[in-house]
């Protein structure tokens, strides 16, 4: 181990060590400005530049596309901070704005990421029942008249029908046919109310079930209907419908906090309004 | 695989080439059922019959109902339309589809009369959402001198934040766009955030939000090449590509094999529906390749794989046949705009064949012929293309193409388009399309998997019903029973299907049916539009009325024609009486000028009795007169997805 101790006498190297003390001295307590304001491209701020990278390319960058990354970034940075010395920033409508989203932004995501518990979802969920409720749903058969017959055709085919029906005749064998379906199970009442109209569906739901009713109209023309069955509109618990609950919970706070962050910092101004808007 | 000659050489050309070229070079994977190049999902079929439950409809295997959706809408992610003053954003847009009411850009509260049942939000992929951040003056983006200006511009008033997008739609085309908008790395911060978006509102059931983009080619400056690409996938496989843009290549078959790569990649699906044909100045049906070469077979199984669909209609004019093309077609003059491109650079003569529908669909017959396979077989779609974020395709409640065009007094007299001089006004904008979609149910998979095997139709908006099956042995009572859709399906394949080599002795028959809106008019007729190829090699095409309404006193006259339906509209108070036309019409229709050896196709088209166009209602809610070249009324309408007939 000779050459240590010869080498720690080495002019040279006290050279180089004084250099680096004097170096990272400068670079921890050394004064910013002048020649020497320093742009620091940390570990973090290059792996960022080389995932973006990644994730576009599906290839890591080379050596030599990592160092124009690099470069960019360092050209950025220093033309910002130009800017900002000669006070570009200041009165820029663009900024501001850009700021305010900033802002924004981050009052948002000072709501913290985390995943709303259970209670909280539950407790949403119960406050916005209307919101998450099931459509009420119907079963029925419909027996069809064509609108574009005279009325009095229409009413007399109706007529007969419905003494067939008495009979015990089919009602798929009855009326005419119609590309609209001749039954519909357990089918959501807004369908019902899109497939045959507002009209239709708000009749159908005021009728009994298990017997033939009408003719109700709809679009088309005249129905004779049976209502077999029926469903009210149930909430359905949160772990069926968790990521609408959690789509809607997260939607109404983001918007919720924007108002209240906003509401927050006026209070704290005194606005005067010379003129008159 | 040679490197495309066209792809223009721009700093990050190279290193897509590259990629594309070691995804070209895999191993081919192996093949799927219906993934092999050519040939189409499986088709569902009838439910065997046998022993069925109680209920005759649960073991149904085919689709017993249509979901409308809007495949093409942009929102304020968009940089023409955040330029233009776009607020509406992706989740709002989606929102609204819902049929939730929201808030338009100009101020105005607004919700869709009915829910749609999906939604394709198709922002542009180039520089998508950065023009928010010009507006918002990211620093990143103002060392950009245009930016700088632009981001100026657009924080002046609504007229310079206009021209600021003209400029960027003319850079763009011309492949000029300001450096900091094709930053990849900002690109696909924005697209994990829309796919994020998406993710959040697909509600499987319920409502399907589509993972989608727009791929903005406007080769040759304004030369419109646009495809919406849409995605069966979810966020996770969507991910990890970043949609390409035209920074990297401006040539379509760039685009598919970006799709290509995709599909080998992810092992997920894509398709691709070009748009507006009829400002392509005669490229987007062009008969040859993009650099000019004759078209391969393989270059049309490539194209027919990937683009199934073409959006027939939408807020930029109706792109089924143009009246020059199709002299007899009495219905043609429909929302017509041929004066140019999108830059409204003027036609030269010729273009106008290679830019329609209709025509494509011979030609692709005729190339068929050729080269033993048809680039030009696809479906029907419909889509607005509105640049509000609002999918609004009802004349009643049509919120415009841009801000500047949603309800005003001026928006009809206004400049919807305006390059140089050239201009394209704001009565000429349609309150158009959706597309129909007869799928099992409404997830991405299954209302993909049926935009893949073309069992979808377009409308100029309403919801009209329409069903279409081709088949040897379709009866004249088929059109009377109480099951169409079981006959159909048993008896014959549906829009979008195929038959070859006709039995001897038997002429193709179609079972076609359709029920109206509603909400809207009733039905003035069906009709057959047929294009073929003849012995001598030329296309040709006939339109058949096949069924029409109060057929008791409505004749043909000597010269084939039916008397027009009529029109019940009062101008005076923008409403019309259903005592015209029909609720619903239905029939079997047998060719009969069929040759065996020829090859056709057959779609429908269903024409609504006339209604009040938008801007009769705008003059009336408006109280403003408008010009004699402004149509008040218009007759609605339906193209289903041909079914072609191949001899072989």
């Amino acid at each position: 181990m000779k050459w240590i101790g010869r080498a720690l006498r080495e002019p040279l190297l006290h050279f180089l060590l004084i250099g680096l003390a004097l170096f990272v001295a400068y670079d921890r307590f050394g004064p910013a400005g002048g020649d020497g304001e320093r742009i620091v491209v940390t570990r973090s701020t290059v792996d960022e530049l080389s995932r973006q990278f990644t994730a576009r390319w599906l290839r890591p960058p080379t050596e030599q596309e990592l160092s124009g990354l690099v470069d960019t970034w360092v050209r950025e940075e220093i033309y910002y901070r130009e800017g900002l010395v000669l006070g570009l920033d200041r009165e820029d409508p663009v900024i501001k704005r850009r700021l305010r989203q900033k802002l924004e932004v981050m009052q948002e995501e000072s709501l913290g990421g985390d995943a709303p518990t259970d209670a909280v979802l539950e407790g949403y969920l119960r406050r916005n029942a209307d919101r998450f409720r099931e459509p009420a749903r119907v079963t029925f058969e419909q027996v069809f008249f064509s609108g574009s017959a005279p009325v009095a055709e229409v009413e007399r085919s109706v007529a007969a029908a419905r003494q067939a029906l008495e009979r015990g005749a089919d009602p798929a064998a009855l009326g005419q046919s119609t590309m609209l379906a001749q039954r519909l199970d357990d089918t959501p009442m807004d369908v019902v109310s899109r497939d045959f109209g507002a009209g239709f569906a708000a009749r159908l739901a005021e009728l009994p079930t298990g017997t033939w009713e009408g003719p109700i109209a709809s679009a088309y023309g005249a129905h004779l209907v049976r209502v077999s069955a029926r469903r009210s509109g149930t909430l359905p618990p949160l772990e069926q419908i968790r990521p609408a609950v959690i789509r809607e919970w997260e939607s109404e706070r983001r918007r919720e906090a924007a108002t209240q962050a906003y509401a927050e910092m006026r209070s704290r101004y005194r606005i005067e309004i010379e003129a008159k808007p | 695989m040679k490197a495309s000659p066209v792809t223009v050489a721009r700093a990050v050309a190279p290193v897509i080439a590259l990629l594309l070229l070691q995804g070209c070079g895999r191993p081919t994977p192996p093949q799927t059922a219906g993934g092999e190049k050519g040939q189409d999902v499986a088709a569902p079929k009838a439910a065997p019959t046998g022993k069925a439950g109680f209920s005759p409809y649960t073991a149904r295997s085919y689709p017993t109902r249509v979901y409308w959706g809007d495949q093409h809408l942009h929102t304020s992610w968009s940089p023409d339309a955040v330029g233009a003053g776009t607020r509406v954003g992706p989740e709002e847009a989606l929102r609204f589809a819902r049929g939730e009411e929201v808030v338009s850009s100009t101020g105005i509260p607004v919700k869709l009369a009915r829910p749609l049942d999906w939604l394709a939000v198709s922002d542009h992929s180039d520089a998508m959402g950065i023009m928010s951040e010009v507006i918002a003056g990211n620093p990143k983006l103002m060392t950009d001198p245009v930016l700088k200006r632009w981001n100026k511009q657009m924080n002046a008033d609504a007229q310079q934040a206009y021209a600021a997008v003209l400029e960027g739609i003319a850079l763009q085309g011309k492949g000029q766009l300001p450096t900091p908008m094709k930053d990849p790395a900002v690109a696909l911060d924005m697209w994990h955030k829309m796919t994020t978006v998406m993710e959040r509102y697909n509600d499987p059931g319920r409502f399907t939000a589509f993972i989608a983009y727009e791929w903005t080619s406007n080769y040759g400056g304004g030369n419109n090449l646009h495809r919406n690409v849409i995605y069966r996938d979810g966020k996770a496989l969507a991910d990890q590509l970043s949609p390409l843009t035209t920074f990297v290549s401006e040539n379509p078959e760039d685009l598919w094999k970006w799709m290509q790569s995709y599909e080998q990649r992810t092992g997920g699906k894509l398709l691709a529906i070009p748009h507006n044909g009829n400002l392509s100045n005669g490229l987007m049906f062009a008969t040859t390749t993009f650099k000019g070469d004759p078209i391969t077979r393989d270059w049309a199984e490539t194209r027919a794989k990937y683009e199934p669909l073409y959006e027939v209609t939408q807020g930029k004019g109706t792109s089924e046949q143009h009246p020059s093309l199709a002299p007899a077609d009495e219905f043609a003059r429909f929302e017509i705009w041929d004066k140019g491109n999108l830059n409204v650079v003027p036609k030269t003569p010729g273009m106008i064949n290679t830019e329609y529908a209709r025509e494509a669909l011979k030609n692709g017959l005729a190339i068929e012929a050729r080269v033993g396979a048809n680039p030009f077989k696809f479906g029907m779609a419909g889509g607005t293309d509105n640049h509000t974020g609002l999918t609004t395709a009802e004349e009643d409640n049509f919120f415009g193409k841009f801000p500047s065009s949603e309800p005003s007094p001026e928006r009809w007299s206004e400049n919807a388009f305006n390059f140089e001089g050239r201009t394209v006004k704001g009565w000429e904008l349609g309150a158009s399309g959706y597309t129909g979609v007869w799928a099992t149910e409404n997830t991405r998979e299954a209302l993909w998997d049926a935009m893949k095997r073309k069992e979808v139709y377009s409308t100029t908006g309403p919801r009209i019903t329409v069903r279409l099956f081709g088949g040897f042995d379709f009866q004249t009572q088929d059109a009377r029973t109480r099951d169409l859709a079981a006959v159909g399906y048993a008896k014959g394949v549906p829009m979008g299907g195929d038959l070859n080599r006709a039995p001897a002795g038997k002429s193709p028959t179609f079972l076609v049916a359709a029920m109206k809106d509603p909400l809207s008019g009733n039905l003035d007729r069906i009709q057959i539009v047929k294009g073929w190829l003849d012995a001598k090699g030329v296309t040709r095409e006939k339109i058949y009325d096949v069924v029409w309404s109060q057929a008791e006193r409505r004749k043909p006259g000597k010269d084939g024609r039916l008397p027009a339906v009529g029109n019940t509209v009062d101008l005076a108070t923008g409403t019309w009486r259903n005592t015209i036309g029909e609720p619903e019409l239905v029939t079997v229709w047998k060719d009969p000028e069929f040759d065996p050896s020829q090859r056709a196709f057959y779609y429908a088209r269903v024409i609504e009795i006339p209604t009040p166009r938008w801007t009769l209602l705008d003059s009336l809610r408006f109280g403003v007169k408008m010009g004699p070249e402004v149509p008040m009324t218009l007759q609605e309408r339906a193209f289903t997805s041909p079914i072609w007939y191949s001899p072989s």
